[in-house]
């Protein structure tokens, strides 16, 4: 036992089986100073919300990606076979068209837009709420053709656009399609 | 009218299994500020605290198929949570005595006196020098709460071991904190 370690007894005050009173009075000054030790412990809660979110969007994007993969044999194959079929010709420069996202969702904390168009990051397009009334909006400028998108409230809850048609997306869910 | 009774830990474990993806959400908010507060001290940072958090319950869900006992699903996250703070630290030891340092000072500017705030500093500066085993054991019992007997049932080890790591912590702290006793 080093100078610096504490008596047997006062590590038992510690642990808490016994009380400053059991101890001998040449040892009560070491017991004080090792309870105010106790009493600097951060017991304060942590609070972390954005984690329930983050994990269900993590899990989002991960199950997103497994469809690509799924379908690039057969996009190859296609892809090859337009090549084969079509004459080759310049590709023209993609022209760009602002278009506004919508969403009434009075009850929402935060929403925000995934699609092919941000690699269906969960987070890259949040949507601004504009007023009390629960309308929220977001303006983007997307290279024309075709776009798929879904809206993610709160985080976790993915919802397609009530104002666009929809297909589905392999897995059992709804994918919005925006044709520009 | 009588309420809903609440889904057990083993009815959303095997609700996800089965396909409903969504519940796991249930799961993670029951869960994530108790197990944050535990992460944030062993790794004395709240921001690498949150990261170690949702960064567990990615990997819980991938394996969740190997949760052998849905109805013990917490105990099961905390073993991965461990792990991953462990080799945290072992990662970025040294980072993470300057950000413990910066994390409590800021959160202290705004709750409690100056007094409590180097106390509390210097404790959380001190329990990064113990080994990540004494801090775990100083963490379970003086900020969570739980018993030896607890500790041992979740670490799979018995009181003694428990009992003499915890000694070795509190010499240690005390070395550490000579001039703040």
């Amino acid at each position: 036992m080093s100078e610096h370690d504490f008596h047997p007894l006062v590590k038992q005050l510690l642990d808490g089986d016994v009380t400053l009173a059991d101890l001998p009075p040449e040892l009560r000054a070491e017991g004080e100073a090792a309870l105010r030790l106790l009493a600097a412990v951060d017991r304060r809660a942590v609070s972390v919300p954005a984690v329930t979110w983050r994990v269900m969007a993590a899990l989002e994007r991960r199950r997103r990606r497994v469809l690509p993969w799924l379908l690039a044999p057969a996009l190859a194959m296609a892809a090859a076979l337009i090549l084969w079929i079509l004459p080759a010709k310049p590709a023209a420069p993609a022209a760009l068209v602002t278009v506004r996202f919508v969403l009434v969702a009075p009850d929402a904390r935060e929403v925000s837009l995934a699609g092919t168009f941000n690699q269906w990051d969960a987070h890259a397009t949040p949507l601004i709420r504009s007023g009390p009334t629960g309308v929220w909006t977001a303006t983007l400028t997307l290279p024309a053709g075709q776009h798929q998108y879904a809206f993610v409230v709160d985080g976790v809850r993915w919802v397609p656009d009530p104002g666009a048609p929809a297909v589905d997306d392999g897995f059992g869910r709804r994918n919005s399609v925006l044709t520009l | 009218m009588r309420p809903e009774p609440k889904a057990t830990d083993g009815d959303i474990v095997r609700a996800v299994l089965a396909g409903d993806r969504e519940r796991y959400a249930q799961l993670v908010e029951r869960y994530r500020d108790r197990y944050a507060r535990y992460a944030a001290r062993m790794l004395g940072s709240a921001d690498a605290a949150e990261d170690a958090v949702q960064d567990a319950f990615v990997r819980a869900y991938d394996q969740l198929a190997q949760c052998k006992d849905p109805n013990k699903f917490v105990g099961w996250f905390f073993l991965i949570l461990r792990n991953r703070c462990f080799a945290e630290r072992r990662r970025s030891r040294s980072e993470a005595s300057l950000e413990a340092a910066d994390s409590v000072a800021a959160a202290d500017r705004t709750d409690g006196g100056a007094e409590t705030a180097e106390r509390r500093q210097a404790l959380q500066l001190a329990l990064l020098a113990l080994t990540p085993d004494q801090r775990e054991v100083f963490v379970l019992k003086h900020v969570e709460g739980l018993s030896y007997g607890e500790i041992a049932e979740r670490l799979s080890t018995s009181v003694p071991s428990l009992k003499m790591r915890m000694h070795r912590a509190y010499d240690k702290l005390r070395e550490e904190l000579r001039e703040h006793t």
